[in-house]
């Protein structure tokens, strides 16, 4: 029985999609379309299975990746492509733009990629558990001098970073509390640290190549002394700061406005956020209820998040422009599955590079702040560039798949030019665009004619028609946007 | 009766990260010994260093001697060479699975011709990745094809055996290949998780490491000593293995190299490194079992082990990608 879905629930569906995943085939949107939305997200927040990545294959075919020098992000990038866990790993590039760790500084790949998988393991659970994680972090702990935060001599680093940029935000706390939450991680820090420390401000790979790093807790090193941090006097440790600064209300609007910011609605830029209130207050208040009553875990606040009508409401459609791993990886996704050894993951790690978005790379610890700084001249081009690049073979298993999907939508062995657009944009989401947009597609378009596919030769015809069109599409503004 | 102990015992190692080519290795993939000492080691290199691609010449004794081929499509190039083997006048080839072909090279290191196309026709490789030569045939391990192809050693095909699957004679992307002293040749067949045994002709004999309860994972090549001993790199565990013929483990390796003379040159023209090094500990309770990471972490480990060597006095040399180096053991 085939069970007719209306056009609202299909938009809806795309929108969860793209939002919580990066967009979907068609054939994904079928499926997800015969489980219903609440179904889906369920699926989406608990994924019942372990990621399947072959790792041997990648390490054994992209021996660079193995190493620790380079590849990391495109590590990645197939690891993103090919998820059948996609929400997974969009919290992970949520919590990379936050927690923004990259290797202009550590040098080695590796320890990113492991925080990543850190992400992957805790991204979704209590924010308490996530910080503790981020702070045993050997990234991190390089990232930002932990290892030169000692009891008699501290680094303030990491106290000011976890406050300012992690969980509470600029002017929630004070000097003090910095100080005091620095005196709390005292003693975190890597396993041969000067060694490690040198080896990576000389950028060598000498003797026999770069050494990955773990944490290591050294109690003589540790302040035990009491301390005073957000007001709570005790002999704390790291993890007692982090039970303090999860407790704050500063921190749960901190993490709500970064969700929204990700999730909904492009936001103001993260240091603006002091200054200026939240595009939508109810829904920031609507999230911090939501993260005290489930234990400050991030998961039900995301089910929150989209459940919620502020999500769902047809004005938070193609409210945020895509980041370059939204545009690059949603697009490869449409393309099909990438084989290895492949090019294809350097070449969009790349793509994401130059649209502004290098993984593993960011600009500095504030990260990126998203928005219409994705968005410039060059970037464009590069997006363009990138999307009709990848979407030009109608032999990919997934061009080749929308374009067959284009024809089924025609009851007959013909189509008009407007059809073929209509089609094209039906298959491609729904993908809805401004009537100057499929104006524009069909006056194109009408360069094709009528088309048909009835002989190897008219199929053939229509193949590049339809390829034209596609490459048209995701080359338009409403493309850009997600 | 009586009873052998097999033990090996650590000698030293032979490497160094040469990140922009000269002394050393990057990413070494494969290695050959001649009759003569030198040793052959090939490295893949990484595409931001193109020059460190190459074959570089080195004794035990940690001569440096030079280097043969370059990064580059032409003749005598390489891009991703996988495996590097020596004929009985010692000429050598050289496989490469981003150009799929062999290249054949003369004693001084003069390329002489190259054959190979993508494919899976009789001639065609879908990336080679191991070489053995034994008498006047060539032994080519057709990677993505699973398969074996026998060429003459100017190039000419002269046969074939394997195909996809895990039942005898089937191959899940097999990596390296050897022979023993009854030139009967062994398989690495590395996601199938084992070791196959054929005759020359390519009739199955016999395997090691079969199911799910194999002491094997991902081996990546194969030696055999003239006893019969089967000396795996087993590139999953990252650790060297030796097997009877029966299967059953005489002794396992986990790497334990030290500072080399190349090495302790380096950090001697390098104070602040030096003196970091002098509190270094080099093996510690790792907080992962997986062991890719803690050879990441522990540097006298190996790390992604990729060849096995024996040369004419039983000397066992371990190849490692990811320390660009390898390791020598003796019998005790």
């Amino acid at each position: 029985m085939t069970t007719v879905h209306s056009r609202q629930e299909a938009l809806l569906m795309a929108h969860l999609l793209r939002r919580a995943g990066f967009g979907a085939t068609p054939y994904e949107m079928d499926r997800a379309l015969s489980m219903g939305y609440q179904a889906v997200l369920d699926d989406l927040l608990n994924p019942d299975h372990p990621d399947v990545i072959p790792d041997d294959l990648i390490r054994r075919y992209h021996v660079d990746q193995s190493d620790l020098r380079s590849g990391g992000g495109a590590h990645w990038v197939y690891r993103l492509v090919m998820t059948d866990t996609p929400l997974r790993e969009k919290i992970c590039l949520f919590w990379h733009r936050v927690f923004a760790t990259g290797t202009t500084k550590l040098i080695q790949n590796r320890v990113v990629t492991n925080q990543i998988d850190m992400f992957r393991e805790h991204g979704m659970g209590r924010f308490d558990d996530l910080l503790v994680e981020l702070s045993r972090d050997p990234a991190m702990i390089m990232w930002l001098d932990n290892q030169d935060n000692h009891g008699s001599n501290i680094n303030e680093n990491y106290g000011r970073e976890i406050l300012e940029l992690f969980s509470m935000g600029v002017g929630n706390y004070s000097e003090d509390d910095i100080k005091e939450t620095a005196r709390a991680f005292t003693g975190w820090r890597v396993v041969n640290p000067d060694y490690m420390s040198i080896r990576m401000r000389n950028n060598t790979a000498r003797p026999y190549g770069y050494m990955s790093w773990q944490f290591e807790y050294d109690d003589d090193d540790h302040d035990d002394g009491e301390k005073i941090i957000l007001g709570q006097k005790g002999k704390w440790n790291g993890e007692d700061a982090v039970r303090i600064i999860c407790e704050q209300d500063a921190t749960a609007r901190f993490v709500a406005r970064h969700l929204y910011h990700f999730f909904v609605a492009d936001e103001l830029p993260v240091p603006q956020w002091p200054h200026e209130e939240p595009r939508d207050p109810e829904a920031i208040d609507v999230l911090c209820k939501s993260y005290f009553e489930n234990n400050h875990d991030i998961g039900a606040m995301l089910r929150t998040l989209f459940e919620s009508d502020f999500f769902k409401d047809a004005g938070s459609r193609y409210a945020r422009i895509k980041s370059p791993s939204e545009m690059v990886i949603g697009t490869m996704r449409l393309a099909g599955p990438i084989d290895l050894p492949s090019e294809e993951t350097y070449m969009a790690d790349a793509a994401c590079a130059n649209m502004g978005q290098a993984l593993m790379r960011p600009p500095s610890v504030e990260g990126w702040q998203g928005g219409t700084e994705w968005i410039n001249t060059g970037a464009y081009v590069e997006r363009v560039n990138f999307a009709g690049r990848i979407l030009n073979d109608s032999d990919k298993q997934g061009v080749r798949d929308i374009i067959d999907r284009i024809k089924a939508l025609s009851d007959r062995q013909t189509i008009t030019s407007d059809e073929l657009v209509d089609n094209c944009l039906e298959v491609l989401g729904p993908l809805e665009v401004l009537d100057t947009t499929r104006h524009g597609l069909k006056n194109y378009a009408s360069k094709f004619g009528d088309l048909k596919w009835s002989d190897q030769s008219l199929s053939s015809e229509f193949d590049r028609a339809a390829v034209a069109i596609i490459q048209l599409v995701v080359s338009s503004q409403e493309y850009q946007t997600i | 009766m009586t009873t052998t102990t097999f033990g090996l015992k650590y000698v030293t190692n032979v490497g160094f990260a040469a990140d922009f080519g000269g002394r050393g290795f990057q990413l070494p993939s494969s290695m050959a010994i001649r009759a003569d000492g030198v040793i052959f080691v090939v490295s893949r290199g990484k595409s931001s260093t193109k020059n460190s691609n190459g074959i570089q010449m080195v004794t035990k004794n940690h001569d440096f001697l030079g280097q043969i081929g370059t990064y580059g499509a032409g003749l005598g190039g390489m891009m991703w060479p996988t495996s590097v083997v020596l004929d009985s006048d010692e000429n050598l080839y050289l496989a490469d699975e981003y150009f799929n072909k062999v290249t054949k090279y003369d004693r001084e290191g003069n390329p002489l011709t190259e054959w190979g196309t993508k494919g899976s026709g009789n001639g065609q490789f879908n990336q080679p990745s191991g070489l053995l030569i034994q008498d006047q045939l060539i032994y080519l391990v057709d990677s993505r094809n699973n398969r074996i192809q026998m060429y003459s050693l100017d190039g000419d095909f002269q046969g074939q055996w394997g195909s996809e699957g895990d039942g005898e004679g089937e191959f899940n992307i097999p990596w390296g290949i050897s022979d023993d002293s009854e030139g009967n040749i062994y398989v690495a067949d590395w996601r199938n998780d084992r070791i196959q045994k054929f005759d020359s002709n390519g009739n199955y004999i016999s395997a090691i490491g079969e199911g799910d309860t194999s002491v094997l994972d991902r081996p990546s090549d194969v030696a055999v000593d003239p006893d019969g001993n089967i000396y795996v790199t087993d590139w999953g565990s990252q650790r060297l293995l030796v097997l009877d013929q029966s299967g059953s483990i005489l002794e396992t390796k986990r790497g334990e190299a030290d500072l080399n003379p190349w090495s302790m040159e380096y950090l001697s023209s390098q104070d602040d490194e030096r003196k970091a090094r002098e509190s270094f500990i080099p093996v510690y309770k790792a907080d992962t079992e997986d062991p890719s990471e803690v050879s990441a972490r522990m540097e006298p480990y190996f790390w992604d082990p990729v060849a096995v060597e024996l040369d004419q006095d039983g000397t066992v040399y371990v190849l490692e990608t990811g320390r660009h180096r390898f390791q020598i053991f003796e019998r005790i």
